[in-house]
Order: C-alpha cells, then structure tokens, then sequence
C-alpha cells in the first residue's frame, strides 16, 4: 500500500505535471516547422489594421465570433479551411470558442465599409435578427481601425475582394451622383442579359406573398425600409443609399423582365455598395418569393409566372392561372 | 490588527466564505445581464461597459476567481488542520490571504469592465493581477504545506492530497499559461499559442477547480454521514489518473483547429480515459452510501456537496462525449459547451462550493446556520436554475449545431434561438435569487450572536478504510 506523504504529493505531481507540459506544449511548438511558415495567404497587418485588433479584443467580439474555418463549414468564409500559417507572427490568435456570430476569419472584403459603420452602430439596422450588441459609442478613429482590422482578414484573398469593392465603388458612386435614372441605368446594366429576360417563375399565391414578406422583413428591412422607400434606419450610414424601390416603376423596366432582374440583384448583392449578396443565406426558391414581394408590394410591376418561362417553378399550385408545360 | 489579522482558529476561513458569497452574488449579476442581452441586444444602453462582450469575461473571472476559489480557500483552511490534526500554521497569515486575494478581484473587476484584457479565455486578467495570484497561491501553499509538515496524524488523508497537489498544479498552470511569456500578455505567437492557452484553459477547470471541489467533498461527504470512504487503492487511482490524464487533453477544444493530428488523438484517448478517475472517485464517496442514503440529506451543506457530485458525473459522461470528433462536428462552437461549462462551473464546483459554507461555517462558528429553510429554499431555485440553463442551452446548441451542419448560415439560425435564450434567462433569474438568499444566510449566519453549540464528538474525517 502506498503511503502518501506531502514529498510525494508535492513534489511528484509537479514532476509529472512538467513532464507532461513538455510533451504536449513544448514539443509542438518545436516539431512542428508548418505553423511557423506563413501560409501563401497570410499577409502581415498594418498599424492601423492592428489598432483595430487591438479594440477587437478589448471589446470581447472574441466571444461571439470565431477566426477559423472548419472542413465541415458553409458560412461566410467556407472557401477557405484554416491553415496553421495564417496566425504567423499573430500574439494570442483570436480563435475563439463560440460562435454566436458568423465565423470572421475571412471576413474581408464581405461587406463595404458603410455596411460596417450601420452594422456597428446597430446591427439591427443591416440585419434585424441579429443579438449582437450596438457599438454606437465607437468614434470615428475606432471605425476606422476595427472597420480596417475586419476588412483585413483573410489575407490576400481578402485584399482582393476588398480592391474589387472599391473598383466597383467609384462606378456605383458616380451614377448615384448622376442621378437617379442614370442609377438604374447603371444598375441594370450590371446585370447580364440573360436574366432581363428571365420573368419570375413563381406565381404570387398569398403564401408566397406572405413568405416574402417575412423574407423581407428579416433581411431587408432595415435598409430599404419598412415601405421600400429606402429609408430604414440604416440609411444615415450608407452610400449610396439603399435604393427606392418605388423609383423602379417610374423608370419602368422596359423590354426586361422584373423577377429576373430583381433575382440577380438579390442573389448576387451590388459589389461596391452596401447592398450584400444574399445567395448564401437564401435558397433559390426564396429569393424568388423576397423580388415577387417586391415587385408588387413596392414596384408595382409583376411578371409573376408570365410568358417566357425560363426556369420552371419548384411547385405549381393547382389555383393559379393554367400552366403550359414545355418540352412536349 | 486584531481586526484586519486576527489569530482567532477559523477567522480566515470563515471571511474567505464570505467573500465568496458575496462574489456569486456579483458575477451571476453580470452572467444575467450577458443573458439579458442575448435576448434583447439593445434593452440596456449602448455603453462599452456594459457591452456583452466586456459582461462576459467579468461574468467567468469573478465566478471562477472570485466565487469558487475563495470558497475552496475557505474550505481547505478548516479542512487541512481538521484531517492533520493541528492547527493552521498561522492564522494571521491566512487573514493576510484574505485582504490581498479579495483585492485581486476588487482588482478584476476594476479593470475587465474598461477593456483591459489579454483577451486570451479565462486568461483575461492583465498581467500585473496575474502575478499577484501567483503571490496569493504561493501564500496558500505555504500554508497548507506548513499545516502538513505539523501534523500529528500520521496519514495523510485523500482530501489533503488534492488540496494540496490541487495547488501546486495551480501555480504552474497559472505560471506557465498565463504569465512568464512576453510580459504584456503572457502569450506565445501563432497557432502555438492556442495549445498553451488550452493546456491552460482547461487544466483550470481540470487542475485547479476539479481537485479543490473533490477535495472537499472527499471530506465533507464521509464526515457528514459517518461513513469511512469505500476504499484507500480508488483513491490513489483516481487521483494519479486525475493528473496524468487531466493533463493531456487541452486540444480536446481544438479538434478541429490546425493544430497537430497526433495531439489531437492523444487529447480524445485521455478524454476517455478520464472516465476511469472520475468513477473512482464517484464509487469511492458513494459506494458507502447504499444503505445510508438518508443521512445524506441531514446536513444542507452535505446535500449540496452530494448534489454537486451529481453534476460531476454528468459532466464527466457529457466532456468525453464532447470529445469525439464525430460528436463535436455538431456540438463544437455550440451552446451546448456553454451548457457544459455551466454544469460543471456551476452545478459542480458551485453546489460544492455553497455546500462546504454551509457545512464548515456551523463547524468553525459552533452555532447553526442562520437558516435551514431558506438554504432548502436556494438549494431548489440553484438546482432547478442549473438545470434550467442546461437544458435550455442543451436545445439551444443541438439546433445549432445540426443546423450549421446541414449548410444552415448562422444568421438563418437565431430566430430559432431566442426562446431558449428566454428560458435561460428565466433560470438565470431563479440562480441569481438563490445567490442573494445566499448572502443573506452567510451573513446572518456569521454576525448573529446565539449560544454555540455543544463542541461536536469524534472526528470521522480520518477514517480511511485501509
Ligand atoms: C453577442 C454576441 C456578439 C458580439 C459580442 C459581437 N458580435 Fe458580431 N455578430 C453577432 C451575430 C449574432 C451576428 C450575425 C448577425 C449580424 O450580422 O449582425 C454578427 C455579425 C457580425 C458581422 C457580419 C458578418 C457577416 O459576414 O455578415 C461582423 C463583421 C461582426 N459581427 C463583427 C463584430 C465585431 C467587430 C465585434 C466586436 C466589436 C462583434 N461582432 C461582436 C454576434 C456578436
Ligand atoms: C445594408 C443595406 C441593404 C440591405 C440589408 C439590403 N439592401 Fe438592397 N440595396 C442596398 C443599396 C445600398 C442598394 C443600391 C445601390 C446603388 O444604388 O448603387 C440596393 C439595391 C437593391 C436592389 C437593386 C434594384 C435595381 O433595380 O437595381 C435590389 C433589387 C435590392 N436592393 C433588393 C434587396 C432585397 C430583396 C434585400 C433583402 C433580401 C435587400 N436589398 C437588402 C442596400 C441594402
Ligand atoms: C471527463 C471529464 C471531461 C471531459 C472529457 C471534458 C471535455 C470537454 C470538451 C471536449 C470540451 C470542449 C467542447 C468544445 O469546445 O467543442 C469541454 C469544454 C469545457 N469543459 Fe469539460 N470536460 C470534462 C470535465 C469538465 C469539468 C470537471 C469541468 C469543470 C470543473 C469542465 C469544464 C469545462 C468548461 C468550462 C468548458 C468550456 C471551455 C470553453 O470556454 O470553450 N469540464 N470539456
Ligand atoms: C445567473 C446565472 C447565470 C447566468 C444567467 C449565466 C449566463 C452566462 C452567459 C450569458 C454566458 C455567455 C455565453 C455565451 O458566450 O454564449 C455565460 C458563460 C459562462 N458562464 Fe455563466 N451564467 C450564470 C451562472 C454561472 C455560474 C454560477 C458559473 C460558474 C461558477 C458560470 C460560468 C460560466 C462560464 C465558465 C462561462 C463561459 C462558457 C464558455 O466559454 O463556454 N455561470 N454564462
């Protein structure tokens, strides 16, 4: 039988204890050249990119968000697994434990700059579901810094995304200033050939109309506003500001169709401005119920399950107008 | 001097209780107010001081430095002398402890709220409080080990094996992770890092709280229902298991970070593993209890320390669990962690915690609690809040966690979310009820003035089964 004494106690636990920090601590640190490489996309951080990490961490957005993609990942940032070499040169990497918010690793270059300074202020305003807490109190240096710090991660690829926003900016820009029809000709030029004439295939049923009415109100909302005016409470922040979308039927949509129009736009966002892409958040089939919600509550022009169908709709309820079958 | 450092047996012990009372009572308060804010972001004002992300490490360093530690500290000042059967080395010296730990975390809660982190989990304290915790355990060791060195029993029984390892473990765990690199914030750079923090992080909640909370019911548990332990070999076992396997399992929360594949299948083999000292432990103060269950349920304090073994043996069957790959595709980043912590944080090492006040204070004072209807009363609301929490974030993190794994984004999610955070809520509420109940009986308890009670007979705390 063992006596146990305090020497032993003491004294052979500890030894254990350094022992066994060495082999799982130490050891990695020194066999394992791969995480002292930087990745082909890591890139170091500018002074003011590491202020905002610095009010990152202080702030506790640590807590809500993670900074590393798993294999088993779709959300923002699902492009790229996490790799040991892009925390290179990093003190205490933020990886975090909990993910309340969308991971952040790959953040850079998502969003637009005016997107972060509404979300800041209340993220309630870009994204009404949201829980994470309002930062209005920031000044405008610690924007400015946090803003560069997210808009910073992700390395080189999120360099390139960030370059390609500006590029698409000064454009959105400058037909904003020239006014509202030059906008919309700006804005429907943008979109493909193809999709002005795709009209939407989807019949408004009232469940449908109702289905995008709770699509919109969770995504939309805050920014183009409650009566699609553009005046939700995001619009202080944003520019170009988010479109009126009552301006559409004035401008009319000549020889396009709406529902594919509208569908692109949604799916795809407008790279350089705040509107954000929406193809990984909603299926197919919602975003063709939010542009049918859409058009007919705020545009006023409906091509809802008109002639030439491009794509068939997922479902086709027995009351709606009859439906040629194509093919045979 | 007689009232800053009194000599009286028990002062410091009895002031380290109450301290930790009154630190429950603090960081639940700032847990309900994380909680508040999941459900209504925007109820309280928009102030970085009362930012979710400021409330929560406030909510984790007192809870886990203020709450549990200073109750554990209390306890082992009465405990070590009881089982070696001596006096404290010097109870002036104790008191001292009592000043200068309860101003390590006046000191963390001056400086959390402003941001001043190293942002690092459950290493958020800046460096000059993590020194000073270093100085603060130091103390502690020397007492205990002292009291030891003087005792006139020639065993040394289980209890103080935990206790004491307990602590040297959290010196260096403390040291290693948290201070003596690059002085600002005590970390290493890149990916490394994230393999010290973890050794770090989770050998606080396996080195540093685990061993002082078995320690204490290895006490508490026999003593109170005059029942020897089952057997002298288990607790070797478990305890030799405890700091070999406890150990080796940090990356167990990195499973699916790039960190090296062979760490993380040693981490999985000792998560498992660790089932083995967990039920040697469990079988060890349980076991004797078969046919004498009831006398469990004399002492409220017993009951707690029992009740909080209860929550270690779910702990300890949902951490390894948690530790296959395959289960932490879904649970990992989830609530349901978070529902883990809570039952180990709070439902362990905090219903053993409350439950050594309760039992030690009447011992040290020689007089009753103030209350036993009103510590019956917070049992019940601490219990059913626990588990309010548990389940709530249970469900919470299952739907997370399957949902993300279906391709689910995370934003599609949290409408699904908020009533759970409501429900957790509401046991927050009940946990925060129980601790202000908590306070007032541990006050009351130590101010009133009645009789003592009749010195109490034979100690069975030594009685170890050979
Ligand atoms: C209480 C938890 C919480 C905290 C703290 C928090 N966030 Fe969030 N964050 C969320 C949630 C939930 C979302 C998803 C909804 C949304 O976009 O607002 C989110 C979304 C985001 C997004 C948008 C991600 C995307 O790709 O759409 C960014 C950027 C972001 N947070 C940055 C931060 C920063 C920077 C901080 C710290 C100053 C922070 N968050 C603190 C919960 C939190
Ligand atoms: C963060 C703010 C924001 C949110 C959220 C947002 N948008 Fe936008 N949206 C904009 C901005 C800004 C523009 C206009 C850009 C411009 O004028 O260059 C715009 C433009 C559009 C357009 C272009 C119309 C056209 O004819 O060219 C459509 C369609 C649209 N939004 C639909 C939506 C829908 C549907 C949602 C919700 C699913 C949504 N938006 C959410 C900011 C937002
Ligand atoms: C058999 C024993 C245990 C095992 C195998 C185990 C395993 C785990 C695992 C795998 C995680 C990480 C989950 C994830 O991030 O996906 C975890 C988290 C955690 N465990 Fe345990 N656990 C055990 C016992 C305990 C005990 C006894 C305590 C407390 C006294 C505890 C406290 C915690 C805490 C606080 C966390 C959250 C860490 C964070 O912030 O992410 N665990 N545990
Ligand atoms: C009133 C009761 C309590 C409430 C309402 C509460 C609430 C919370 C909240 C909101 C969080 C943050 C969760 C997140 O990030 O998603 C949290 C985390 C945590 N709480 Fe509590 N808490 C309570 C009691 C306790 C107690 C008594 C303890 C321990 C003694 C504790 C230990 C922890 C720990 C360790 C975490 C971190 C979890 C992790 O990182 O995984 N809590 N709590």
């Amino acid at each position: 039988m063992i006596h146990m004494n305090a020497r032993i106690v003491g004294i052979g636990t500890a030894a254990i204890l350094v022992l066994i920090f060495f082999a799982v601590v130490v050891t990695p640190r020194y066999t394992n050249p791969m995480a002292d490489q930087p990745s082909m996309n890591h890139r170091a951080r500018t002074a003011i990119e590491e202020s905002g990490r610095d009010l990152y961490i202080s702030l506790g957005c640590q807590y809500c968000h993670s900074q590393y993609i798993r294999r088993i990942d779709w959300d923002t940032g699902a492009e790229r697994i996490a790799q040991a070499g892009d925390y290179v040169g990093e003190y205490a990497p933020q990886l975090g434990s909990s993910r309340n918010g969308p991971d952040l690793s790959q953040q850079g270059g998502e969003h637009t700059d005016d997107w972060h300074a509404a979300h800041f202020y209340n993220p309630r305003y870009t994204r009404p579901e949201s829980f994470m807490p309002p930062f209005s109190y920031l000044t405008g240096t610690e924007l400015a810094g946090i803003t560069a710090y997210l808009q910073s991660l992700g390395g080189h690829m999120a360099d390139q995304r960030v370059a390609r926003q500006w590029q698409w900016r000064g454009q959105a820009t400058a037909a904003y200033e020239a006014g509202a029809d030059a906008n919309i000709e700006w804005l429907h030029r943008n979109v493909p050939e193809g999709w002005l004439r795709v009209p939407n295939p989807y019949p408004i049923t009232e469940a449908s109309f109702l289905r995008g009415e709770v699509i919109y109100q969770r995504h939309c909302l805050g920014c183009h506003g409650p009566v699609g005016d553009g005046q939700g409470p995001a619009v202080r922040f944003i520019y170009p500001p988010p479109l009126n979308f009552t301006t559409l039927n004035r401008h009319g949509i000549e020889g396009g169709a709406t529902g594919g129009m509208l569908y692109y736009q949604i799916m795809n966002g407008i790279t350089g401005t705040a509107m954000p892409y929406f193809k990984r958040e909603l299926e197919s089939e919602k975003i063709w119920d939010v542009s049918n919600y859409v058009a007919k509550q705020f545009i006023g022009i409906v091509d809802a399950n008109t002639e030439p169908r491009g794509i068939d709709a997922a479902f086709e309820p027995v009351d709606s107008a009859p439906v040629q079958v194509r093919g045979n | 001097m007689n009232f800053l450092l009194p000599n009286e047996p028990g002062s410091a012990a009895r002031r380290f209780f109450l301290s930790s009372a009154i630190w429950l009572l603090v960081g639940v308060i700032f847990g309900l107010i994380g909680a508040i804010e999941m459900v209504d972001p925007d109820l309280f004002p928009a102030h970085e001081h009362l930012t979710f992300g400021r409330m929560r490490p406030l909510h984790i360093n007192i809870l886990v430095f203020g709450f549990l530690m200073t109750a554990f500290f209390g306890g082992f000042l009465h405990v070590i002398p009881a089982v070696c059967r001596t006096k404290l080395i010097s109870e002036r010296l104790a008191n001292f402890a009592v000043w200068f730990y309860n101003a390590i975390v006046v000191a963390a809660l001056a400086t959390l709220p402003f941001g001043l982190t190293q942002g690092r989990e459950y290493a958020e304290l800046i460096w000059g409080i993590d020194i000073a915790i270093l100085a603060a355990v130091a103390v502690l060791i020397f007492l205990v080990f002292g009291t030891i060195a003087r005792r006139t029993e020639s065993l040394l029984y289980v209890s103080a094996w935990y206790i004491g390892g307990g602590l040297i473990w959290t010196f260096f765990v403390f040291a290693v992770g948290n201070v003596v690199w690059q002085a600002p914030h005590g970390s290493w750079m890149g990916i490394h890092d994230q393999i010290l923090l973890w050794f770090y992080g989770h050998n606080v909640v396996g080195l540093v709280v685990t061993p002082q909370a078995i320690g204490l019911a290895y006490y508490i548990i026999p003593r109170a229902t005059r029942t020897p332990i089952y057997s002298h070999s288990l607790s070797l076992i478990g305890f030799w298991m405890l700091i070999v396997m406890y150990t080796h399992t940090g990356t167990h929360h990195l499973l699916q970070a790039p960190v090296p594949q062979w760490l993380k299948v040693l981490s999985i083999v000792n998560s498992i593993s660790l089932i083995v000292p967990v039920f040697a432990f469990l079988t060890n103060v349980w076991l004797p209890l078969k046919d004498r269950f009831s006398r469990v349920f004399r002492d409220v304090g017993a009951k707690m320390v029992f009740t909080g073994t209860i929550w270690y043996f779910i702990v300890c069957l949902q951490g390894p669990y948690h530790s296959l790959p395959s289960v932490q595709r879904v649970t990992h980043f989830t609530q349901w962690v978070i529902a883990h912590s809570h039952i180990a944080l709070l439902g362990f090492g905090g219903f053993i915690a409350m439950g050594a006040t309760y039992y030690i204070l009447p011992i040290i004072l020689k007089r009753d609690l103030y209350s036993r209807l009103l510590a019956d009363f917070q049992y019940w609301l601490m219990l059913i809040g626990t588990l309010g929490i548990f389940l709530s974030l249970t469900f919470a993190g299952l739907i997370q966690g399957e949902a993300w794994l279906m391709g689910e984004v995370v934003y599609r999610v949290l409408p699904e979310l908020k009533i759970y955070f409501v429900v957790r809520g509401i046991a927050g509420v009940m946990v925060v009820t129980g601790a202000v109940l908590f306070v007032i009986n541990v006050l009351l308890t130590i101010l009133r003035k009645t009789p003592p009670l009749p010195v109490e007979g034979s100690e069975a705390e030594t009685e170890v089964a050979a």
